[in-house]
Parts: structure tokens; C-alpha cells; sequence
């Protein structure tokens, strides 16, 4: 999981980039890194272009950050879903919790113009 | 007039991956086998046989097909090589198209028909040759010109070459809609645009959403709503709040708790997205996961349970069997015959020896209601071969063997759960009482099942 700070919409948004699998193996890896982020970051971009799996404790993590985003006047929003991992989103009727972009930069966009999917 | 099929495994071998362990000529379309859909058709259009001819196995179609007597027609099986042309195959199999006419089903194709029309006049009304093509396959007519009725409607027919879990997903919902109005579906249908199969139990707060097709044994759990635009196969649980929207699942598939399954088809533990094609195995067993069918064996606590029983009512049942067998035999009331029956829905077989008691005197009456013709068979229980309550035996026959591979836990019983609710054992409804127990019953309750079959032979 590879994390940066991005300012050009003028705010602080983390990008965080999952990749492989996102499982009950490191899930929990997820949650202890991004209660390390929220430390530079209120406002997250989860980029997914890279994930090519997720299950139901892979997406409890994903919830939880999006919790703790919440949490702390924040937000979460996600970007990139692969055709594999959106199913699960769907069927779990996870999709309605998010706003999800289909790009990244179009995610970091709608900070500054508070957009929806 | 005979059917020859000829599919190339290459036109239909993209369906092994995506519903594995199904011979794809049987992939359920509106849960009937695709080949059921070219049966009727063939039959419709005057044959009274059909040959499937194919370079791909064809042993899981052979199993299920047989020799066709289920449908009242003569089915064969032949081989092919992959390079070969349809003149070649129809040369190969010229002791065959020997017939006055043969219609050639060429392609892995669904055929749009209409059961209301009659495609007899228009088979009678064409000439040889080709007469309907798409690009995946065609339909045509071999053999002599005969007497040509030119002026024949020409009733509805277009094929749909089937090529992608796409085009699989659109015909099923166009089935769907219409009905049971051009096609025979499976199912009970009190309204033209919902059938539903055998033993499917709903809460009460289950919502169906017409159209919808269910097949047997399904369970749908409280707050699930189903429909509209879904099949829904055979053996499958909706687990509670779940939504099922223009979605096709298959057979032996659990969809779990408080999940939203719109414009997918999931086969086991596969969720498939027609249009793209993609694909995901669940790994989560409580999200999505396959059902394995229920061995025929039980388990060891319920063998156990019914050896008990059976060793109990050996005993209640000896000392009159001993003092009343010899006397009905030489009063000639005690008929006896042998036959083979099905034990399991796996298709084991056991031969029988049953009993027939007349109806008349005392003594015949006295044996009737202590049961006296069921003695031999509850040694069979000891044996394991037969469970001591279950469903009534079904004699083996190639017919039956088709319908049993759909009673999901059958199982032969000494007793009939039918017997045990006082159902007409052959009503038409029997099997459903029974398959019901099968499915929903406990060790226990089958000790109680056993003797409510036992006192309701005593008050016949």
C-alpha cells in the first residue's frame, strides 16, 4: 500500500494506492496504516486501480477507514474500481456508503468541488 | 420425419468456465436444459427422433436424455471430428438420414418458436436446403421434396446463436417475459408470468416481483424480495433481506444475508456480469457459495435413529409376523412380487420383494394394521440400504430416473412421510409432502413421522 499527500485541490488529501488482494491476511495491515494517514490527512482517495480482489473483511476495512474519516470531519472517497471488486461493492450494497470516481484524479477533484459519483 | 443436431464444442465450450461442472447443452435456460428447448422444437416441427451429434463429450447429455422415452422420442448420440463439414457428418450418419426428411439443426443456436403455431405445415410447405441461418448456425432440410404445400403460414422461428454469457442473460429475461405463452417452462404457473416449482418456502414477508421463474426446493428467508425479471434455479436459499433484481441463479446457490443482486448471475459460488463477462469466485461462504447436494446416506445420527426404530418395531412385529404369515399364506392372502426400485436421488437401485395382503377377514385386517406386509423391508434399514421413514420407492425406470434426478433428497422408506400426513400416496402432491420432510426434517421428528405412519395403517 503505497500512501502520499496530495495539496493541489488546496486541501490535504491522501491518496492511498491498494493493490493485490485485499483480504482477511491484511486488513487489519489497512486499518493500523490509516490510523497512521489520518495523522497527515482528513480527506482520503482509496486509488483501486490496482486491487484485484477484495472480500467481506477486506470491505469491513475499507468501511472502517471510511468510519474514522468520518469520524474526524472527513471523508473518504474511492476511484478506479476494477470490474472484480465493484461486483462485491454492489452486491454487498456497499456502493451506496461511498462516493466512487472513475478516476483518480477525478476523485481528488471533487473535494474541491464536492461532487458525487 | 428425424432431428440431427450438430454442435461443434468450440461454438459452446466458453460456457465450461462459467458454469462449471454443467454439460453446456444442459445449462438452464429459464431452468430448462437448453437441449429440452431443441426437443420440443423438434418435436413441434414433426420428428420422432433426434440425433445429438457432436467432436465434444456428450456422456453428461446421454445421462440425462437417455434414450428420450421422457419426451415420447427416439434420441441417439453420435460423434464427429472437429474439422468435419455438415455434408460429411450427414454422410457419416446416412443410415439415419435415410428418412423421407430430416431437419438439420446446425449450430449451437436457441431456436425462437412459438408451441401456439404449427411448424409441421411449414417444415411440409419448404423445400431442401437451408431455410433460416444466423451467424452462428442454421436450420435446414435434407431428404426429398415430397408433396410441397406452398401456401403454409409461416409461423414465427428466428435463431439467437448463443456466444456470450450476454447473449445467455438477454434470452433468458426475453424468455422470461414472455412466458409460457411460446415455450413450456418448468414450474406451476397459476399466472402466465410466474412459475413456481416444488417444496419453495416462503416467509411471509418474502416479496415476489412478477416476472419470475422458481425452481424446486428453494428457500427464500424472511424480507427477500425476488424479482422482477429473475430465475431462480432449483436447491437455492435467499438468505434474509436480500434483493434479487433481473438476475438468473443457478442451481445449488446460496445468496447470503442483506445482499443486492441486480443484472447478475450467480452460479455457485461465481458472480458473473453478463454484459462484460466478468467473473468473480466468492471466497466468502456467508456472502455466495454453491449448496452440495445432501448425501443419500444421511447422517450417521439419523442412520442410527432408524436402525433403533427398526429394530423396535422387528420386535413389536415378530411374534405376530411369526403366528399370522403362515396362515395368510395358505389362505392364499399373502401376495408377494419382486421389483426394482430407486433408493437414493443418486440412482441406486435394490430389487424388493413386496407385499400385498387381500383385504379381507380378520386376520387380513389384523395384519394390515400392525403392518405386517412392511416386516421383510424394515431388514433392509438394518442393511442401510432403505431409511426407515422416507419417500415411497420409485420403480427404476428410464422415465422415472429423469424425474428422480430432480427429488433432491429422496430417499426409500420402509414408511412414506405422506403415509405419516395421511396424503393420497399416489396424489399428485406426494412427492411434494415427502421431499418437503426429506429436506426439513430432523432424526427425531422422523422417529415421530415413523409412528404416525405406523397408527395410521392401524385406523385404516
Amino acid at each position: 500500500m503505497k500512501f502520499h499527500v496530495e495539496t493541489l485541490s488546496g486541501k490535504n488529501i491522501g491518496i492511498a494506492e491498494l493493490s493485490g488482494r485485499l483480504d482477511a491476511e491484511n486488513s487489519a495491515e489497512l486499518q493500523t496504516s490509516f490510523a497512521l494517514w489520518q495523522k497527515q490527512a482528513v480527506f482520503f482517495v482509496f486509488d483501486c486501480i490496482n486491487l484485484d480482489f477484495v472480500d467481506s473483511s477486506g470491505l469491513g476495512a475499507i468501511v472502517a477507514c471510511l468510519r474514522k474519516a468520518l469520524e474526524h470531519n472527513g471523508d473518504l472517497r474511492l476511484a478506479a474500481l476494477g470490474p472484480k471488486v465493484s461486483m462485491v461493492f454492489d452486491l454487498t450494497k456497499a456502493k451506496k456508503l461511498f462516493l466512487i470516481f472513475p478516476d483518480t484524479p477525478g476523485a481528488i477533484q471533487s473535494f474541491g468541488t464536492g461532487g458525487a459519483s | 420425419m428425424k432431428t440431427l443436431v450438430v454442435i461443434r464444442e468450440k461454438d459452446y465450450e466458453w460456457l465450461y468456465p462459467v458454469f462449471p461442472g454443467v454439460h453446456p447443452l444442459l445449462v438452464p435456460v429459464c431452468n430448462k436444459p437448453y437441449a429440452e428447448f431443441l426437443i420440443d422444437f423438434a418435436i413441434l416441427a414433426g420428428s420422432n427422433a433426434i440425433r445429438f451429434v457432436s467432436d465434444g463429450q456428450l456422456g453428461g447429455l446421454e445421462h440425462y436424455c437417455e434414450n428420450g422415452s421422457r419426451w415420447g422420442i427416439e434420441i441417439s448420440y453420435a460423434s464427429m471430428l472437429g474439422d468435419e463439414d455438415l455434408e460429411t457428418v450427414i454422410d457419416k450418419n446416412r443410415r439415419y438420414c435415410s428418412a423421407d426428411r430430416i431437419l438439420c439443426i446446425s449450430g449451437f443456436v436457441f431456436i425462437r418458436y412459438n408451441k401456439q403455431h404449427d411448424y409441421k405445415k411449414l417444415i411440409a410447405s419448404l423445400s431442401p436446403g437451408e431455410f433460416i441461418s444466423c451467424s452462428h448456425g442454421s436450420l435446414s432440410l435434407l431428404g426429398n421434396t415430397g408433396n410441397i404445400d406452398n401456401s403454409a403460414e409461416k409461423p414465427e422461428l428466428s435463431l439467437v446463436g448463443l456466444d456470450s454469457t450476454g447473449v445467455y442473460y438477454r434470452l433468458s429475461v426475453e424468455i422470461l417475459k414472455c412466458g409460457s405463452s411460446p415455450y413450456v417452462l418448468p414450474g406451476y404457473s397459476s399466472e402466465a408470468d410466474c412459475h413456481i416449482g416444488r417444496n419453495v418456502v416462503m416467509s411471509k414477508s418474502t416479496e415476489i416481483r412478477k416476472p419470475v421463474i422458481i425452481g424446486n426446493n428453494v428457500q427464500l428467508l424472511a424480507g427477500s424480495v425476488v424479482g422482477p425479471d429473475s430465475v431462480i434455479g432449483s436447491n437455492v436459499i435467499i438468505d434474509r433481506e436480500s434483493t434479487i433484481i433481473g438476475s438468473i441463479v443457478l442451481d445449488n446457490t446460496y445468496i447470503g444475508e442483506n445482499l443486492d443482486l441486480e443484472n447478475r448471475i450467480a452460479a455457485g459460488n461465481i458472480l458473473i456480469e453478463p454484459e462484460s463477462g466478468a467473473s468473480l469466485a466468492m471466497e466468502d461462504p456467508h456472502l455466495l457459495t454453491g449448496i452440495k447436494k445432501r448425501g443419500g446416506g444421511g447422517t450417521v445420527f439419523q442412520t442410527f435413529v432408524h436402525l433403533f426404530v427398526a429394530v423396535l418395531l422387528i420386535t413389536i412385529m415378530l411374534v405376530p409376523f411369526a403366528l399370522l404369515f403362515p396362515i395368510l399364506r395358505l389362505q392364499g392372502k399373502w401376495h408377494e412380487s419382486s421389483n426394482t426400485y430407486y433408493t437414493s436421488s443418486s440412482g441406486k437401485t435394490l430389487t424388493l420383494t413386496t407385499v400385498a395382503i387381500d383385504r379381507s377377514g380378520p386376520l387380513s385386517a389384523l395384519a394390515l394394521a400392525l403392518s405386517l406386509d412392511r416386516f421383510a423391508l424394515l431388514f433392509r434399514v438394518l442393511g442401510g440400504q432403505l431409511a426407515i421413514i422416507g419417500s415411497q420407492p420409485v420403480a427404476a425406470t428410464p422415465g422415472s430416473r429423469m424425474v428422480l434426478e430432480r427429488m433432491t433428497g429422496y430417499r426409500a422408506g420402509v414408511f412414506s412421510y405422506a403415509e405419516a400426513e395421511e396424503w393420497p400416496v399416489n396424489g399428485g402432491d406426494t412427492a411434494i409432502v415427502e421431499l418437503f420432510y426429506a429436506a426439513h426434517g430432523t432424526p427425531l421428528q422422523d422417529v415421530v413421522m415413523t409412528f404416525k405412519a405406523f397408527f395410521n395403517r392401524i385406523h385404516e
